[in-house]
């Protein structure tokens, strides 16, 4: 398998603050990669310059082959990567279905949508789809009356829904009950080998649970890399959550 | 009663949705039957036209959540282009054939402006009626939304714009009238039919126009794009990422949205027999937003009535000169009440007094069980 995904010395500044700072990751393809790290280490930013919300300062970002940094978002995601936001992003007034038919954007031009049969066709798929996320009973509701964990499942739906090669989730567990983690990871078990996930959790039973290779970031950098027991015996890696609780309570 | 098998199709409610459609639509062609008055039936033709105006806004505003404020200007520049045409029309009988418009005769205008020129065409002006203010609005909208800008700057940006256009019409008064407007025209002749305003034919050709944007926008709501339109109005940045270019649509949707403006304000030119700088103004944009608040702006239906009502209220009090003083003031407060106490209209007052009943009497009957699941009994 060779690199998928490849991030070479990224770095962004906020205001001076250096959020990421020469940043090296890569991913191969049908990988499900864990990305960990204490509070402020540059997880989120990590996801924000891979899928073009964020333009890095420095650095380039290879997406089999493809330079991503200078493409705008909806060219990236058109490219084959998908976004999970931390904060559930789902359409509020929309409907479930209404938000995974928009999640299915087989052919995104406007030209392209003016057309009713787009709807119809899709039906089937949004069905099968809402079954396994759980929301067959809610498929006509306003996603704005869905609990707090099914909006979380909702947005994985509609990265399924959008059924692009790279995905990229942050936290998709959080706010969620033990119950609803673990069906989270019976999910991603699903999605494992089809599509390559790139992972940014706090939870490390989850992380131990999906995860094959962890990468820990630190200071807007790569710490350290390696299996779930390498990754937690790591020297610096120890020191990085000092004062957090420990790697397994951040 | 589950969701699933009330809506197979994925389209659900299609019949709930046209309904109100198709009976404001019957209404309106039945109205001749009842208003055997032509002064009365030009004033309710009037009336029709601004609601074609506002649905034009509840489209852009409502479901793409881009606050026009400048919606008059495409509504302007479309009854400028039906005057052009009805001007031209009466030169021979004016200003002799091969004359000028008069009022470019008392300017010493000596020639025919190359701009007034292909408006010796009839379907040219239809044409442009429509498609320049969608020209104008696209391109509006490709600097608007390829950079960004969102919000309330949408606003500042769209009134200002409108603002320019209606001061330099008043401003070039030897080519545009100025001030006065385009006066004296022709009557509208389509294959030796006349459109007199206060004609039957007129008011059928309004509420032609009134179903035929009704529908249009309708159908439009209910493609892929108008749903991906709505979901950008929800949630902007989170559709980029879906691999929408967001701006394409919105430059898309603002272009529709004038275009039935420019089709409204060609009627009204008919309607009323002239074009007027106040038919760009910034009362007659603002009051098309009122209009809209109150009649629900995510109801293409409600927006429409919100304009005729309203509309229709202010031009029967009219008749007293004390109350029309005062008139701004009661928008105002209209304006405030609704956006306090009813952000969807009477629309959504009037869905959620029909849900209420409708519950009631399942309820009464024992089969209450399911109306929460649906999205009607959610809201
Ligand atoms: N738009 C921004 N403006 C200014 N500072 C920012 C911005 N976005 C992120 N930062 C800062 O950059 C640093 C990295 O933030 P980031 O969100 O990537 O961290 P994270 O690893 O995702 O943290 P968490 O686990 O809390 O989600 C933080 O210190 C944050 O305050
Ligand atoms: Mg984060």
């Amino acid at each position: 398998m060779t690199t998928h995904l490849d991030l070479r010395d990224i770095s962004v500044s906020f205001n001076g603050f250096k959020a990421l700072n020469g940043l090296n990751l890569s991913v191969r393809k049908g990988e499900l990669r864990c990305l960990i790290g204490p509070n402020g280490a540059g997880k989120t930013t990590a996801l924000d310059i891979i899928c073009g919300k964020v333009k890095p300062s420095t650095g380039a970002v290879t997406f089999d082959g493809t330079a991503l940094q200078d493409l705008e978002e909806h060219e990236i995601a058109r490219a084959g990567v998908g976004r999970k936001f931390q904060v559930p992003s789902v359409f509020r007034d929309l409907t479930v279905a209404e938000n995974l038919e928009v999640a299915r954007a087989r052919r995104p031009g406007v030209w392209a949508n003016l057309r009713w049969d787009v709807r119809r066709a899709g039906r089937a798929d949004i069905e099968r789809l809402a079954e396994l996320i759980g929301l067959t009973e809610h498929l006509e509701r306003p996603a704005a009356y869905l609990s707090h964990g099914q909006t979380q499942w909702l947005e994985i739906g509609m990265l399924v829904a959008q059924d692009v090669e790279l995905i990229l989730m942050d936290e998709p567990t959080a706010g969620m009950t033990a119950q609803e983690t673990r069906k989270t990871a019976e999910l991603f078990e699903r999605l494992r080998g089809k599509h390559t996930l790139i992972v940014v959790e706090h939870d490390m039973g989850f992380v131990k649970a999906i995860g094959d290779i962890i990468s820990v970031m630190h200071m807007g950098q790569l710490l350290a890399e390696g299996t779930a027991a390498e990754v937690e015996a790591h020297p610096e890696v120890r020191r990085a959550y000092l004062g957090s609780g420990g790697i397994t309570n951040a | 009663m589950t969701s699933k098998t009330s809506f197979p199709t994925g389209l659900p409610r299609l019949g709930a949705q046209i309904a109100p459609i198709l009976i404001v639509c019957a209404i309106v062609f039945a109205l001749p039957l009842v208003l055997n008055n032509d002064f009365l039936l030009n004033k309710v033709a009037r009336y029709l036209v601004l609601g074609i105006l506002t649905v034009s806004l509840a489209l852009s505003w409502g479901f793409g959540g881009i606050l026009n404020l400048g919606q008059a200007m495409s509504f302007g520049i479309g009854s400028y282009a039906m005057a052009m045409a009805l001007k031209l029309k009466t030169i021979p009988v004016h200003t002799g054939s091969g004359g000028l418009p008069d009022f470019m005769v008392w300017n010493n205008v000596a020639r025919l402006p190359w701009f007034w020129q292909p408006f010796k065409s009839l379907s040219f002006a239809l044409a442009a009626g429509i498609i320049v203010p969608a020209l104008v609005a696209a391109a509006l909208g490709w600097f608007i939304f390829r950079s960004r800008v969102t919000g309330v700057y949408v606003s500042i940006i769209t009134l200002a714009t409108m603002v320019v256009l209606n001061l330099v019409i008043i401003d070039q008064q030897s080519f545009t009238g100025g001030f006065n407007g385009i006066t004296d025209l022709a009557q509208l002749e389509i294959f030796g039919f006349a459109f007199d305003a206060y004609g039957r034919a007129t008011f059928y050709l309004v509420a032609s126009c009134v179903a035929l944007s009704l529908l249009v926008a309708f159908a439009f709501t209910r493609t892929k794009a108008g749903l991906v339109v709505q979901a950008i109005r929800d949630h902007e940045g989170r559709v980029r990422y879906f691999g929408y270019d967001v701006a394409a649509y919105q430059i898309f949707v603002f272009a529709l949205s004038a275009a039935i403006a420019g089709l409204a304000g060609m009627l009204y030119t008919i309607v009323m027999e002239f074009a007027s700088p106040t038919f760009l103004g910034v009362q007659l944009s603002l009051s098309v937003v009122v209009w809209c608040a109150v009649g629900g702006r995510q109801s293409l239906v409600g927006a429409f009535l919100g304009a005729v009502l309203v509309a229709g209220m202010q031009g029967a009090l009219s008749e007293s000169a004390a109350f029309l003083e005062t008139w701004t003031l009661v928008m105002g407060a209209l304006f405030v009440l609704v956006v306090l106490f009813l952000p969807k209209g009477l629309a959504g007052l009037t869905k959620s007094a029909w849900r209420w009943i409708v519950r009631r009497r399942l309820a009464s009957q024992g089969i209450a069980r399911g109306v929460g699941q649906t999205r009607e009994g959610s809201a």
